[in-house]
């Protein structure tokens, strides 16, 4: 598969035979400007720097002779003729490290059990190890499955000779399925990364949210780690929503953290927690006790969320409504062919 | 590693910084008067994003190369006689249509950007606004342009500004787009930027164009695909306005969402003449109504407005009805012209037993049962010699000008009638979303020029039907009446003769 070089990202991504520019980015997590997705308005124009392209069905008038001779594209019909360079209109993040994509052979060396239905995996990576910013995922490959599946490094960046995954078995699912019934201590499984651009825009400053849902704690807890150690001052909150108490794991570590470090506040939330039970904590979706414990005014923060599709909307449309808006929301989302598909409209560029 | 280049972003910002002032020897408020009646509160002027990011520069270049392009197409053209190789000469009805309901609006496009890129205070939207009220230009020009080739034709083009002015129907195009030019700069964005050039611009433009690709009319596809490589800009500032109001803040959500809902039905009921070109008009069928307001509203607008609610903004009121009404309301427009053609200043037919049967299918729910009846009965009655004219003025709605045609929602036997009292006089309506638009602002709507009022009151050449057309420059018997008699038929027919002459 041809790959893909994205400027001024310096990410690089694998294409398919076919598969227009924009549908590749898309389906990366690289958001690029479009609007009509077929040729003829000319809002996904990028500049081709390197490689050859086909330019595919592009209106005349939105991809005029001119710019086709220097070298202009309309990433919604471009497709590949091999390896590429292209120069996108995407704002650059100075936070951005650009770390190179390796190939490793991680070892198995611990497989436990967090609660009944997620596992923490731990992978020895061979020296010099994998340098990632925290918050970051890798895609691991899982004997007899088709496509590496992704899952984000819920250890801090300091110890990036292994990388510790926090994997939820999803029903029927064929890769999570394997690695709960046949991953053992001593195999070896090839992965690859560091991937993603869920990662903390320290150079903003100012307090700091994390919502998570589930596994999605994994990336919240990296990022967490690495800031309590460089010593960031500012508050940091943590919501970590999950169904029940026997579905919650990691709060003895987070709330040791959150005692030694007065600027850290840990509040785990249970959804379908049984009435009556002895359980004193917050109860509800992480949306509302976000709201409940900010009193619906989230503006001068920024937000980090992590966790399923319906856990993401429903906090988006509460941080916004509380005037945080898509400047100051980061997500992590693993999109999956049937995610691009889905119909969205271009209001929004990263949420 | 050598140094990384700057971003498109980047170099734009430093290219064009510094480009605004704050005034000195006036104050800013007497500057920018227009900028706070409306309520709308704007912070910080420099959060928007300008989603343009292109220079005067290389906007001249562009658009030179597109007129080039598409003056190319035109006069090869009309060297070729492209005119002769439509699909079926009732579609230049549909041309008609277009010139003198459709290209006035891009120029009043032009003029309302004009104005809102002079009166917004912050520098960003002021530079949009002006790039687009040029291309607004361009689209008028090159509309007029193109068709003023079928005009050494065919009849009902000549006089499409007066016409513009002037015919009762055209009113309803020209009379909403008078609303958004009499409004304030932030409204007339989310009028014209937002719910017009963003939610609706497909489902004006795609069925014109389509149309004609489908007919054979390459001179129109070709403006069509010139005016739409424009559209990025102008889809980007919809999007982008929106966004700024909503984020500046919270005492906007309540003002945009009335905008929304009040231009949302206004653009839905000037969309009603599309939707009856696309059903009856078009001689080769692109997709019916129904089915373009499914994928462009239905889909389209619900992706838009789930993305919206994140805001706390709500898809517009009465959206429900106007996806019920997609139903009824190309055959409910298509016989009313039916009923004034000699009011028209195009031709109009009964469908042909074809065509009635496409209907059929395509509305399964409705067309047998309500309208395929009224369309035989009419045909049997042209057969007696007794073709049926509508020889009284209708009712207007105040809000939309369209006349009182449109049926009860969930009851198309049943016409609905709204009306509201403001300063002792009565005011009607065809919707509830007609009357409370006039509810919200009834100072400015009782102030409407209604055609049949204004020839009640002796303002539009007399008093009798011929003294209007007279003063609405519109030929009897050759721009109005129907498609079968007309000279337009015998000019089609004669070529067609000559054709089969030189080939035989």
């Amino acid at each position: 598969m041809p790959t893909l070089s994205i400027e001024p990202l310096g990410q690089a991504i694998e294409v398919r035979s076919g598969q227009t520019i924009l549908d590749a980015c898309l389906r990366a997590g690289i958001w690029l400007p479009h609007a009509c997705g077929h040729g003829l308005c000319g809002t996904c124009k990028v500049d081709v720097l390197e490689g050859e392209v086909s330019l595919g069905d592009a209106s005349a008038f939105a991809l005029m002779d001119f710019e086709r001779d220097e070298g202009k594209a309309l990433a919604c019909t471009c497709t590949l003729l091999g390896d590429v360079t292209i120069e996108a209109d995407i704002d650059e993040d100075p936070d951005a490290q650009l770390i190179p994509v390796s190939d490793f052979i991680g070892t198995v060396t611990a497989v436990e059990d967090l609660t009944h239905d997620v596992k923490g995996i731990t992978l020895a990576l061979p020296p010099p190890g994998m340098h990632f910013q925290p918050g970051q995922y890798v895609n691991l490959e899982i004997p007899g499955v088709t496509g590496p599946r992704p899952f984000s490094i819920a250890n801090a960046p300091g110890e990036g000779d292994k990388v510790w995954l926090q994997v939820r078995r999803v029903p029927d699912g064929a890769a999570t399925g394997w690695l709960h019934t046949e991953l053992r201590p001593g195999q070896q499984l090839r992965l690859s990364g560091p991937y993603g651009q869920f990662f903390v825009r320290k150079s903003r400053g100012g307090p700091l949210l994390f919502l998570a849902g589930g596994t999605g704690v994994s990336s919240p807890r990296s990022m967490i780690l690495d800031l309590i150690e460089e010593g960031y001052d500012q508050p940091i909150t943590l919501i970590h929503g999950v169904r029940t108490q026997a579905d919650l794991y990691g709060q003895q570590e987070f709330a040791e953290l959150a005692a030694r470090h007065a600027n850290f506040r840990y509040v785990p939330a249970l959804s379908q927690e049984p009435d009556g039970s002895a359980w004193a904590g917050e109860r509800g979706f992480v949306h509302d006790v976000a709201q409940r414990l900010f009193g619906g005014g989230f503006a001068g923060l920024t937000a980090y969320l992590c966790g399923p599709p319906p856990m993401i909307e429903a906090c988006l449309r509460t941080l916004m409504q509380g005037r945080l808006f898509e400047k100051h929301i980061f997500t992590e989302r693993f999109l999956t062919a049937q995610d691009g598909a889905a119909k969205r409209s271009p209001v929004f560029r990263k949420v | 590693m050598s140094a990384r280049k700057l971003g498109l972003k980047q170099r734009y910002a430093l290219m064009t910084r510094g480009l605004d002032w704050e005034t000195t020897y006036q104050p800013m408020e007497e500057v920018y008067p227009y900028d706070r009646f409306e309520g709308i509160k704007i912070r910080d002027w420099s959060e928007w994003e300008d989603p343009f990011r292109l220079t005067m520069d290389s906007y001249w270049k562009f658009q030179a190369e597109k007129e080039r392009k598409l003056y190319a197409v035109l006069d090869s053209f009309a060297q070729s006689n492209g005119q002769t190789g439509i699909s079926d000469p009732r579609y230049i009805n549909a041309i008609k249509l277009f010139i003198t309901g459709v290209s006035p609006l891009e120029y009043q496009a032009h003029r309302g950007f004009a104005f809102t890129g002079r009166h917004l205070r912050g520098v960003g939207p002021r530079v949009a606004a002006q790039m687009q009220s040029l291309d607004e230009l361009r689209h008028a020009q090159t509309q007029i342009h193109t068709i003023s080739h079928y005009n050494k034709f065919f009849n009902g083009m000549a006089e499409w500004p007066h016409m513009h002015d002037r015919v009762w129907y055209l009113s309803v195009p020209k009379s909403f787009f008078d609303d958004a030019r009499t409004a304030g700069p932030f409204e007339f964005m989310i009028a014209i930027g937002f719910a017009f050039e963003y939610v609706l611009t497909n489902l004006l433009f795609v069925p014109f164009m389509s149309g004609a690709a489908y007919n054979g009319d390459l001179a129109t596809v070709t403006f069509g695909f010139s005016a739409q490589s424009d559209e990025s800009r102008h889809m980007t500032l919809g999007i982008e306005v929106i966004k700024f109001l909503l984020e500046q803040h919270p005492d906007n959500l309540p003002i945009v969402q009335k905008w929304v809902d009040k231009w949302f039905w206004r653009g839905h009921r000037v969309l009603g003449l599309v939707a009856m070109m696309m059903d009856y008009m078009l001689p080769k069928k692109v997709m019916s109504w129904k089915e373009a307001w499914e994928i462009y509203f239905t889909e389209a607008g619900g992706a838009l407005f789930q993305d919206l609610a994140r805001y706390g903004l709500r898809p517009p009121k009465y959206a429900d009805v106007a996806t019920a009404e997609a139903e009824h309301i190309s055959h409910q427009n298509w016989c009313t012209f039916y009923q004034y053609t000699h009011a028209a200043a195009f031709h109009t037919w009964l469908p042909t037993a074809q065509e009635m049967d496409w209907l059929s299918e395509k509305y399964p729910n409705t067309f047998d049962k309500y309208y395929r009846p009224r369309y035989e009965m009419w045909a049997q009655m042209e057969k007696d010699g007794h073709r049926f004219y509508n020889m009284a003025l209708p009712q207007l709605c105040t809000t939309c000008q369209i006349p009182m045609v449109y049926t009860e929602p969930g009851d198309p036997t049943t016409i609905a009638f709204r009306q509201s009292m403001y300063k002792n006089e009565r005011y009607h309506f065809c919707s509830d979303g007609c009357k409370d638009i006039f509810d919200a602002e009834p100072e400015k709507f009782a102030q409407s020029w209604l055609p049949v009022h204004q020839i009640f009151q002796g303002n539009c050449g007399g008093a009798t039907v011929p003294d209007v057309l007279d003063w609405y420059k519109l030929k009897v018997g050759e721009d109005n009446l129907d498609f079968g008699q007309s000279p337009d038929r015998k000019t089609w027919d004669e070529w067609q003769a000559s054709k089969s002459r030189l080939a035989g």
